[in-house]
Order: C-alpha cells, then structure tokens, then sequence
C-alpha cells in the first residue's frame, strides 16, 4: 500500500509545514531526518490523520486521508507515538489488544480471534513473556516495544513511527531498527520513522527525507542524495561523513 | 492460580447484591419470617396461596420493602458505573459521576420544587431536569477550548458552583417547613421511593446500564491519551458524547429519585480495581453489583439503626471518606 504526499500545507501559528511530492512505497523503509523543531513530528501527525489536513494533500493508496474516517484509518495505518498517554495500569496483553479497536465495532470485546492477533503480535517483537505484566513496570525501551506490537495487532499496511529510538540504550536501538526493517522487507510494509541519530539512519534506511524549517530539503537513497553539504545546510552545523569497511558514519 | 482466583472474585461479586437483595428483604421493624416472605414473593404466581398472607405483611413486601431495594440496586449499580465510565473517560481516577455539576444542579431543581413550585412539580422531575441542564451547560460552555479534558472539568466546577449559589439563594428565602424536606432530599434518601419513581427511573437506568455494560471494553481505549484514542480509530467525538449522556441520563434518574448519595462512583470503581485490576470488561460490571450491593446494605442500617429513617447519603459519605483515605495510601499499584 502507498501513500503519497501532493501538497500538504499545515499552519500552527507561525510554522508553516509545507510538503509536497513525496511518496512511500510498499516494502520501504524511509527515514526522516531533521533539526529540532523543522516539523518532523507534525508531518507524521499529517500523514497518520491526527492532524487537520486539506483535501486532496495526502493520498492512502488510492483514497484521500480526509476521506477516511478513523477505524477506516486505523485500519490501513498504525501510528506509534513517542509514549503512551495511559492513565491505567492495563497488563501487556490489554495494552495490545488496544489495537484492534478499529477492528471492532462500539459495543463489541474483543474475541478469542482478536486475543490471538494480540499474542502474535507481541511474540513478533519478541515479548510474549510478558503478556500479563503491568506496564507501568517496564522500562521505556520495552515500553516501546509493546507500542509497536499494539501497532502490529492493528494488521495495517502502514507504519509511523515518532522517533522509536529515542531515550533507548544501543542495544535496544538495534532491536528496534531491525524490526522495522524485518517489517519492511518480510512483511512487505511501508514503514516511515523519524529518527535523530543519523548513523542509525543512514544504516537503515531505503529513503531518506532531510527536512528543515517545514521543507523537504533532499530526499532519496541515502547513497544518492547523503552529502557532507547537505548535512551541515540541513542542521546548520559542520557535519563530516566517514566511510569505513562499507559502512558510512556521521561525524560531528 | 491468579487467574483461577479472579474468575471467582468476579463471580463472587457478582451473585453478591442478588444475595444482599433477598437478604435486606427480611430488614424492617415488622418481623417476617422467610417462610412467609418466600410465600408472599411467590403469592402472585400462585393465587391459592394468598389466603394464608396477612394482608399487611403483603403490602409490606410489595408496597415498601421491594420498591426500595429495586431502587437501591438501581441507583447504587447507575452511580458506581457513572463513576468507573467517567473516571476512564477523563483519564482521572478522581473523577466522580457529578463532576459535570449533575448534583449541584439537581439540587437546585430540588429546591425549586420544595420551595417555589409548592407540590405542583415534583422534586423528581425538576431536580432531573436541571441536573441534565447543568450538564448541557457545562458541555456548551466548554466546547470551544484546546484541551478538552481539562476544560470540561474546569467548567463543571464552575458551574457546579454557579448552581451551588443558586440553591442558597432559594434557600435564604425558604420557609422552615419546606427548608427541612429541601435538606433530607438533598442527605440523600430512599425513604419515600415507591412503584411510581421507579417507573420512570428503572427504565431509564436499565437502558443506561446497558449502553455503557455494552461497550466496556471500549473504555479501556478511551482511557488512553486522546490523540492515541484517535490514532487507534475511535471516533472520539462521537464517543465521548454516548458516554457523557447516558452517564448523565442515569445518574440524574438516580439522583432525582434519591437525592445525592455521595462517594459511591468514587470509592466503588476504586475498590473494584484493587480486586480484580483495571480491565473495564471486568470493572464496569463488578462496579454495578458491587455499588448495588453497597447501596443495599448502607440503606438496610439506614432503617434499622434507629427507630426513624437517617438518610442513607449519611453513611456513604461516613463510610465512604475513611476508605478512601485508605485507598489514596494503596493507589500507587492502580494508577499513577
């Protein structure tokens, strides 16, 4: 499944975030990257419906995202913030299960069917151990994990993910990074993230989108587009690019 | 072995108000004995047996004992599930089943029937009709705001106070007579329910109980943040408004038959989650028998404490403010 970007204009006050001709294609994961504050966050709050958009701007496979209402949304894209906003102390498994929500009608629980989308799920991110812990007591690396198994239970076509990384030690980085790339290349999603750390990025991913000031600067295959100029207009900061046994590093 | 534990829990509580209904039949001060009770309850399916039932012990049975418990299971089970829909709706395990300002404006329009209209609006319909106003206006008032939340409970105190200043007003200019029939509405009775109020509070209670029984499991989405809501495909709009009026429809046809009984939506909810966890497929119901059950028993000493009535709102609150003190120490594991 697609989605494309025509023209996405969205105004908060004095930022203006403006985007125009970009798409995602199934299979890929792309990676945006960006300064703090050129309005990463804001263009995946676009792309996942949670933010007013114009008609017309945005396109999910064929059918315009204000078109859509929201399980018919949630059904084609799960989005997974930073954290979650749970008053309750809900063990993991009910967490998940939270999913499936656009899956079920208002005065619908969900069935035996549904409780084993959940378990699958969370065995993919590899955590089904702790399905019936509190999650108020995980750390937030596992925290994260579990937002993403409560993606996966949504069985969406599309994946935004709001800087899955951040706040992770490197190992659980890397758990998480493979699993978005495992989901692209085996389960044939279209993943798009943010990400600040742009060596993770640049390992990563497919695509890559530089944004600044809410524009698109560049985007591309990191080999075609990634330059040391680029980086340094992009972040207004020097940036050096160090290529070692194949691998390309990013130095500050 | 948890799992096991909690199916009986649940189990448990739920048979427990039928237990404490038939139990509270036997409660009053004229004695029946269960034979007799078990002959009257039966008497109208079976006609033979109604020679041998004194004709007071009939009326006792059906007129004043059956009336009041229907409706104390009716009521306790509408403020508790108010209270436990509320409290995910808003993310905040403080909330109560008033907050929108429904006792506040019922008890303005209690007033106004004690003491302007006279008896010719019951106090049922006009404290009905101003705690739906109350909420109504809380609602308009709040509409247009950027955080939602935090503003329609900003505006339910708000109004809630409005009402409150109302309510003295009428009360500075009541007479005696009415000021002490306005008070023991607002303590929280159900000394005077009969077949007639709960004719048109049972039903409209029942339905509400329905709606929200039927989409508990709903609740634990709402309880997330509301963009999360939103994102996992709640339409939240849409939603938010079921909830708030049919948490508002039957809470204002509890409170216009009982007046305000107090604490019940706050501690029950509460309890029910340190049992058995804060799944709303399992707290919304055990919340209707455990309230039901509370509102039962706090009513049968009520009447049997003392040789006339104390109203029952007394000793929720007496009852209710010391478990909760408790319960604020034990939170830590429920919420944060």
């Amino acid at each position: 499944m697609s989605l494309r970007v025509r023209n996405l204009v969205f105004r908060y006050r004095a930022f203006e975030l403006r985007v125009g001709g970009l798409a995602f294609e199934e299979s890929r994961l792309t990676v945006i990257v960006g300064p703090n504050g050129a309005g990463k966050t804001t263009f995946l709050k676009c792309l996942a419906g949670l933010l007013p958009v114009p008609k017309g701007a945005i396109d999910l496979d064929g059918r315009d995202l204000v078109s859509l209402g929201e399980p018919e949304r949630a059904r084609r894209l799960a989005f997974v913030p930073q954290e979650h906003g749970a008053a309750f102390n809900y063990s993991v498994l009910d967490f998940v299960l939270m999913g499936r929500t656009a899956h079920l009608p208002l005065f619908a629980s969900p069935s035996a069917e549904d409780v084993r989308i959940a378990e699958e799920a969370l065995s993919f991110v590899g955590f089904s151990a702790y399905a019936s812990r509190p999650h108020f007591q995980l750390s937030s690396g596992e925290r994260r994990m579990v937002l993403i198994a409560r993606a996966l239970a949504q069985q969406t076509d599309l994946l935004v993910l709001d800087e899955p990384t951040t706040f992770l030690d490197p190992r659980h980085e890397a758990e998480v990074m493979d699993l978005a790339r495992k989901l692209a290349a085996e389960r044939r999603k279209t993943v798009v993230m943010t990400l600040h750390n742009l060596d993770l990025a640049v390992r990563s991913a497919d695509e890559m989108v530089f944004m600044k000031n809410g524009r698109v600067v560049s985007s591309g295959r990191p080999e075609d587009v990634l330059t040391e100029n680029l980086l340094t207009r992009v972040y207004d900061f020097p940036m050096t690019l160090f290529r070692l046994e194949g691998r390309t590093f990013v130095l500050r | 072995m948890a799992a096991r534990r909690k199916r009986f829990l649940t189990a448990f509580l739920l048979v427990l108000p039928f237990a404490v209904f038939l139990a509270s039949l036997h409660v009053g001060t004229s004695q029946i004995s269960p034979g007799l009770l078990f002959k009257t309850l039966l008497s109208p399916l079976f006609p033979s047996w109604k020679a041998a039932i004194p004709p007071s012990t009939f009326d006792i049975v059906f007129a004043i004992r059956l009336p009041r418990l229907l409706l104390a299971l009716a009521v306790g089970a509408a403020l508790a599930v108010s209270g436990a829909s509320l409290q995910s709706l808003f993310k905040n395990p403080l909330v109560n089943e008033y907050i929108l300002g429904i006792s506040s404006g019922a008890a303005f329009g209690a007033s106004l029937s004690f003491v302007v209209f006279g008896s010719r609006v019951p106090p049922q319909i006009s404290s009905f009709a101003f705690a739906v106003l109350a909420v109504v206006l809380v609602l308009a008032i709040s509409r247009r705001s950027d955080s939602p939340v935090v503003s329609v409970l900003l505006t339910g105190v708000i109004v809630s106070a409005f009402f409150s200043a109302l309510l003295s007003l009428v009360e500075y200019f009541a007479s005696p007579y009415s000021l002490q029939a306005l008070f023991f509405w607002l303590m929280g009775n159900l000394w005077k329910s009969g077949w007639a109020d709960l004719a048109v509070s049972l039903p409209l209670i029942a339905a509400g109980l329905a709606v929200l029984l039927f989409m508990r499991w709903r609740f634990n989405v709402l309880s997330m943040s509301d963009e999360e809501a939103r994102s996992l495909g709640v339409r939240l709009r849409r939603e938010k408004l079921v909830v708030l009026v049919t948490t508002t429809i039957i809470t204002a046809a509890a409170t216009s038959v009982a007046g305000i009984i107090g604490w019940i939506g706050l501690i029950v909810p509460h309890l029910v989650r340190m049992i058995i966890g804060v799944d709303n497929r399992r707290v919304l119901p055990l919340s209707a028998a455990l309230g039901a059950t509370v509102l039962i028993v706090a009513d049968d000493i009520a009447r049997s404490l003392a040789a006339f009535e104390v109203p029952v709102g007394i000793f929720t609150s007496l009852i209710g403010i010391p478990l909760f003190i408790v319960l604020l120490r034990k939170a830590g594991k429920v919420w944060r």
